[in-house]
Formats: structure tokens, C-alpha cells, sequence
């Protein structure tokens, strides 16, 4: 039953962004490069979260668990990875677009940027250690 | 660390997806259990060991470094 639970609000979630992500869309005159470069990694990500709802659908179906001991210790690793890479991104991401660009990222820039590369290194990570077994 | 899990699923004619459901974890867990890619918590090796009608120390075999 948590496992029905979990799965429904993680389809409301990737819904809710595919449909903000059309509003931005609609309201957005002109894309930009590096807009294009953040709504792609947007969208690999609800891919990968697709994927997982979807297997995790599928293993209920089949009478097995959600989720398991060894999915739950992936995902406490995947989590750990996403941190260490949200932090290190804050820090070394605007230094480097300074240093080469000159350019100074501001403060929305950089939450977008932390977001987007702890969520990539998350799903990468748990998509990386869920097919080498630990 | 190797295990004879696939050994007793076969004397006992048991799938990884029929073990799966007797412990209560996913396919892909006994897969990697199975193959030495994971080490299963104590909890989980127990009941693996008494779905397979043995014990924790006949079904893995640890080899000294």
C-alpha cells in the first residue's frame, strides 16, 4: 500500500513538471542555449523517473516488493552522491564560468545549476549501482 | 564470497522470481546475491537460508583473503 502510494505521488510529481515545464515553454518568447541545455537535462531526468516508477509498477504487478533492502541502500548512495555533487556544483561551476567567461553567475542561476546536477548525478548514480547489483 | 543459492533452487525447483516472493525482495536482489555482486544483510541471508531449508553458513561460503 505505501509502495501504491509512493508510485502515485511520484507520477503526480513528474506531471507537475512536464506541465510547468510547458507553461515556461508556451510563455518563453525566445529559447536561449543554455535554456535548452537546462529543459534537456529536465527532461533525461523525468525520463530516468519514469523509468523507475515504471519498473517499480512492474515488480508490483509480478507480486514482488517496491522496493528492497538493496534498492533502499542505492538509493541512500545515490543520495550521498547528489549531495557531495550539489555542493561541490555550488562552488566550482560559477568559479569556473567566471574564470573563463568572466560572466557572474547570480544567485537563481546557481539554484537552478545545484538542482539540476545533484538530480543528474542522483539518477545517474541509482540507474549506475542498480545494474551493478550494489 | 560465493553461495550456493542457485545449487538449492534447483534441487528444490524454485525460480529467483519464486525465491524473490518467499523472502520478500525483488528478482534482480537473488540475481545479484546469486552472481557475489551483493551481500545481503543478516536479516535477509537468514530468511534465504530458511526458505532453502539450510543455514546461513552452508548456503554462502566465505574464502579467506
Amino acid at each position: 500500500m505505501k509502495a501504491k502510494k509512493e508510485i502515485i505521488v511520484a507520477t503526480i510529481l513528474v506531471a507537475m513538471v512536464l506541465v510547468t515545464l510547458f507553461l515556461y515553454l508556451i510563455g518563453t518568447r525566445e529559447i536561449e542555449y543554455n535554456q535548452i541545455v537546462s529543459i534537456g537535462i529536465v527532461l533525461v531526468l523525468v525520463g530516468l523517473a519514469m523509468y523507475i516508477i515504471w519498473d517499480k509498477i512492474r515488480n508490483i504487478q509480478k507480486g514482488l516488493p517496491g522496493k528492497d533492502e538493496r534498492v533502499i541502500s542505492i538509493s541512500h548512495k545515490a543520495g550521498y552522491y547528489g549531495f557531495i555533487a550539489a555542493i561541490w556544483s555550488a562552488v566550482l561551476i560559477p568559479t569556473m564560468i567566471d574564470i573563463i567567461f568572466g560572466y557572474e553567475l547570480d544567485a537563481g542561476d546557481i539554484s537552478a545549476i545545484v538542482v539540476l546536477v545533484s538530480g543528474f548525478v542522483f539518477v545517474v548514480s541509482y540507474l549506475y549501482l542498480y545494474q551493478k547489483g550494489k | 564470497m560465493k553461495t550456493r543459492i542457485k545449487e538449492l533452487r534447483a534441487r528444490y525447483e524454485l525460480t529467483q522470481e519464486d525465491l524473490a516472493k518467499k523472502v520478500g525482495v525483488r528478482r534482480e536482489t537473488i540475481l545479484f546475491i546469486e552472481k557475489g555482486n551483493y551481500n545481503p544483510s543478516l536479516q535477509l541471508a537468514h530468511d534465504i537460508a530458511k526458505a532453502l531449508q539450510t543455514t546461513i553458513d552452508d548456503l554462502f561460503v566465505f574464502e579467506e583473503e
